[in-house]
């Protein structure tokens, strides 16, 4: 009996259970605790400040719908049911609307699906590459900005790599062990994936790519059949409720108009967006990983990097962009980045090949580094955006909620307002329960988005009182001057008065704190 | 001629030393004059020239039109044909005569049988009385009716035309001479808005449009009568002509909504629409949206919780009305008038029969701010109490819809389907996923190194 035998027999003298779990091996109690430790930092900095502020507008319609779905009142009445996308995510939402809804509570839900993902990855990266790796894999996609942004909002981007992660590790489990099981288990996986966000569909040909270029994995084509039948069989619930509950007519008119609507970012968005927020450093290691264990090369590199390389082509090619579109890609780069990291500093340390160095060291050093990069990154990112600018998914919008709970208190019910842009007019309607339009909706069809009711006359309206409130804010008046001018146009017009201004402090360059009006609601009357 | 200067005097002397101590009294009278219900904004707004059976003969549940009404063409030939009530639609109408000589023509002393034929032998055209407005016409009403108070038994004070009522509502009087303006005007006949000013109860008489060059004194260089001066009765007061503190109280329309967004609306407003009347020939549109941006700019403010707003119409304007009125004197009451009641302590929905008429207004302001009456009918009239819950919270500001369409219903989708299929596919997928993960099975490598070896060597 060794020292530390005794020690738990006098400790724990008349109990087995306890002496057998004190006893347990160091390296599984090192291991639960590092787990622990990350998946409690990955819960820490998605939690933090995280109802500091609102809504952002896809927060507030995804939100919306699921209010619809639970039919709370005035809400199921703005906010239709039907949009672009399946429904999962907003149906998880409808649950836990039915006792009541919250704004918190969404994100909470997201959380929640941000930290499981961080656990699949850790499994994930253990599966593929060993313990270690999955603990640091899981540590980095825990504080990596990309996803820890996404994962603190009510998104659907945020379940779906929750389900397309969930398939790669079935995918993983089935190239590892050969059990059709795992196969038909990643078909159920990736109809999830596609009841999360439809364009997680995509990854059908991450697979695909996989398996036709993989002469090591044998599959069977009954096995990929049965798969691909449960893929489907999981899909379903999407046409059938749109087709059962009555919502086809508008499922098709928003595949027309996200076929053909016009792009809303530059080529070079997701080159001058995503890898910063993945980390430099991350894509860095990632890449120099490949070309080092380049003798190493096995099929879970191909996997890894054909569900990195298949979005970010789909994406790069389709018109419409959005920053979260590729958060698909952030999990194999957090496995692909801990591999190297893992595997180099296990084998030698080859600065100081003379120098002899403890691993141990270099280790904390390059994975410390690496870790409070990103931390301070995160930490940058998830802070209140006070410059008035921001990027469509990157975090709420300071003040949309105040300003929507203004309303809801002070503003007649069937009013209507009148914002610059639909951004802002989502996030009021959600707060306010009011009914807002967008100015800068177009009248033609094939240039809005379905679900939006176009202005074709303002003036009309606020003549005939169809219209009472216009709503000027900062954030849309930065990306369309045209339309904020208009709009204030109509304020001068109709002898607008404010009656409402929305601040948000903001610190200027010589550390001054000021108070500003970034939404600002007129009352007019004919 | 002694007398005559003693009189001077002390009518001079009067002048000065009233407004003096009237503005004492006033500001003496401020402490107690807490209305007795939560009603601390009345607004009135008089309109011109309907009945309620021309409004709302068709609104389900109040006292309309009866479905055998046909009322003959002409009374002294018993074969002539008659004419049943017909939707005006898109006919023009015309300002038919309404003076006290057709009411009792019309009247026909209670039958009430007398509506064409009293018109025709004007040369008018009589069938027009017998049309009616409805939902489609007059849709913003028939939303207020929808969600506040409709009474469908309130009448116009007298049987004549609009100064007489008008009178009536001001005074509860009906003036020196019927449905005239004296050329020395009405003279010291009270008013309400005098009880009001002595008590320093706040007050103010809105005029759209207000021109306060016009009043009953230029009348002698005029050919015509002005509708301010014939619709705003305190334009034919001396005193509330010369009397700062009293015609600093007329004021323009546009007023109304500088009071209602700094807060000081007055206890007592009356209204006169002018350039938004629904006097035919004008469209009842007009008044209609009038009425709506007042409303909604009441709903907007913070008078709103403790207001009531009175929409009424001074006389029936010739048209067709199936209740008789009951006869209290020789003045009136005149046909049943169309009136509305908007208020957040207002039942929802409700159509209150009380026995109403304009003076039914004095009564209110009177027992809301303890005033004593001005004369007999509104000492005499009903109150309209009735139409108010005040036992329940104010109900919060909706704007009503300007039109009965009902909008395009969003797509209710059945939303058993969405959960339904949502959730066997969860229960689908867990079941599936937990058949794999219980599944006994040896990886090629218990550890990557195991593994890779054993792949790199295959």
């Amino acid at each position: 009996m060794n020292l530390r035998e005794r020690l738990t027999q006098r400790i724990f003298p008349k109990n087995p259970t306890l002496v057998q779990w004190w006893s347990r091996d160091r390296e599984t109690t090192a291991r639960l605790i590092s787990v622990t430790l990350v998946m409690s930092l990955a819960a820490g900095i998605r939690i933090w400040g995280l109802n500091q502020i609102g809504f952002n507008t896809d927060e507030a319609v995804y939100s919306g719908q699921a209010a619809a779905i639970a039919q709370i009142p005035v809400l199921k009445d703005i906010f239709p049911v039907f949009r672009a996308h399946p429904l999962l995510f907003q149906f998880l939402l409808a649950l836990l609307f039915n006792f009541g809804v919250s704004d918190l509570a969404a994100r909470l839900l997201a959380v929640a699906i941000g930290v499981a993902t961080v656990f699949i990855v850790y499994r994930l990266g253990s599966l593929l590459y060993g313990e270690y790796v999955g603990i640091l894999a899981a540590l980095i996609l825990a504080v990596m900005p990309y996803h820890v942004v996404v994962s603190r909002q009510v998104l659907l981007d945020g379940p779906m790599v929750l389900c397309s992660t969930l398939t790669l590790y079935l995918l993983a489990r089935y190239a590892l062990t050969g059990n059709p099981i795992w196969l038909h288990a990643a078909g159920i996986g990736m109809g999830l994936t596609f009841l999360a966000k439809e364009t997680g569909i995509i990854l059908i040909g991450a697979v695909y790519s996989f398996f036709a270029l993989s002469r090591d994995i044998f599959v069977r084509i009954q096995d990929l059949i049965i798969s691909f039948v449960l893929m489907v069989l999981m899909i379903l619930p999407f046409p059938i409720s749109l087709w059962l509950a009555g919502g086809s007519k508008v499922g098709q008119q928003y595949l027309i108009w996200q076929l053909f609507r016009r792009p809303n970012h530059t080529w070079d968005f997701y080159l001058t967006t995503v890898p910063e927020q993945i980390g430099i450093l991350v894509i860095i290691i990632a890449i120099a990983g490949l070309l080092l264990l380049w003798g190493e090369r096995t099929w879970r590199e191909r996997l890894l990097l054909w569900w990195i390389i298949v979005p970010v082509v789909f994406f790069q090619i389709w018109p419409t962009k959005g920053y979260q579109y590729l958060l698909a890609i952030a999990p194999p780069f957090a496995i692909l980045a801990s591999r190297p990291l893992i595997r180099w500093l296990w084998i030698e340390n080859p600065l100081s090949r003379n120098k002899p160095m403890s691993t141990t060291w270099i280790r904390a050093l390059v994975g410390g580094i690496l870790i409070i990069t990103l931390l301070s990154a995160s930490w940058m990112t998830i802070k209140p955006a006070t410059t008035g600018a921001f990027v469509a998914g990157t975090g709420g919008v300071p003040g949309g909620r105040e300003a929507g709970e203004w309303i809801q208190e002070h503003v007649p019910g069937e009013a209507t307002l009148l914002t610059i842009g639909p951004s802002m007019a989502n996030i009021l309607q959600f707060y306010g329960q009011r009914k807002a339009l967008g100015l800068s909706i177009s009248p033609n069809p094939l240039h809005r988005n379905p679900s939006y009711e176009s202005v074709n006359n303002p003036d009309s309206d606020i003549r005939t009182n169809h219209i009472q409130y216009l709503v000027w804010d900062s954030y849309s008046a930065g990306r369309s001057i045209f339309f904020s001018d208009r709009l204030l146009e109509l304020v001068a017009r109709f002898n607008g008065r404010a009656v409402h201004t929305q601040t948000v402090t903001v610190t200027l360059e010589d550390g001054t704190k000021v108070d500003k009006p970034v939404i600002i609601i007129y009352m007019v009357h004919p | 001629m002694k007398h005559i200067k003693l009189f001077t005097s002390l009518l001079i002397f009067f002048s000065v030393v009233t407004p003096v101590l009237g503005s004492t009294s006033v500001s003496a009278a401020q402490s107690g004059n807490t209305p007795k219900t939560p009603i601390e904004h009345l607004i009135v707004v008089m309109q011109q020239n309907h009945t309620f059976d021309n409004y709302f003969g068709t609104y389900p549940g109040a006292n309309g039109l009866p479905k055998d009404t046909c009322i003959p063409v002409s009374l002294s030939d018993p074969k002539a044909s008659c004419v049943s009530p017909f939707k005006i639609t898109n006919e023009p109408i015309t300002d038919l005569s309404h003076s006290d000589v057709i009411f009792a023509k019309q009247f026909q002393s209670g039958k009430m049988n007398g509506f064409i034929d009293a018109l025709n032998k004007l040369n008018q055209n009589g069938t027009l009385s017998m049309g009616y407005f409805d939902d489609q016409d007059i849709p913003y009403y028939w939303n207020l009716a929808d969600q506040y108070v409709l009474f469908d038994n309130y009448f116009s004070s007298a049987h004549t035309g609009s100064i007489t009522n008008r009178m009536f509502w001001v005074s509860g009087r009906a003036g020196r001479e019927f449905n005239r303006i004296p050329e020395e005007g009405f003279g010291n006949i009270p008013t309400i808005f005098d009880k009001l000013q002595e008590r320093g109860i706040s007050w103010k008489f809105y005029i759209r449009n207000y021109d306060p060059s016009l009043n009953y004194r230029k009348l002698k260089e005029l050919d015509y009568l002005p509708p301010q001066i014939q619709w705003a009765p305190l334009l034919s007061f001396d005193r509330f002509l010369d009397d700062p503190e009293l015609s600093s109280r007329i004021v323009d329309f546009s007023e109304y909504y500088k009071d209602l967004e700094n807060g000081t609306l007055p206890a007592v407003s009356y209204v006169l629409l002018l350039g938004a009347t629904e006097h035919p020939i004008s469209d009842p549109g007009l008044g209609m949206k009038a009425t709506q941006t007042m409303l909604q700019s009441l709903m907007q403010s913070d008078s709103w919780k403790s207001s009531a707003f009175l929409l009424t119409y001074d006389d029936w304007g010739g048209w067709y009305d199936h209740v008789p009125p009951p006869q209290v004197d020789e003045r009136g009451y005149g046909f049943r008038v169309p009136t509305l009641l908007v208020s957040p302590y207002a039942r929802q929905g409700y159509i209150d029969h009380t026995l109403l008429d304009h003076t039914s207004i004095l009564k209110f302001i009177e027992e809301n701010w303890d005033i004593p009456p001005l004369a007999e009918r509104d000492a005499k009239s009903n109150r309209f109490t009735s139409a108010f819950d005040f036992s329940s919270s104010p109900r919060l500001p909706v704007f009503i819809s300007p039109t009965r369409e009902v909008p395009e219903p969003r797509i209710q989708p059945r939303r058993i389907v969405i959960y339904a299929a949502y959730g066997a596919a969860m229960l689908f997928a867990f079941m599936i996923l937990g058949r794999a993960v219980t599944t006994k099975e040896k990886l090629h490598g218990s550890s990557y190194d195991t593994a890779l070896h054993e792949e790199t060597k295959s």
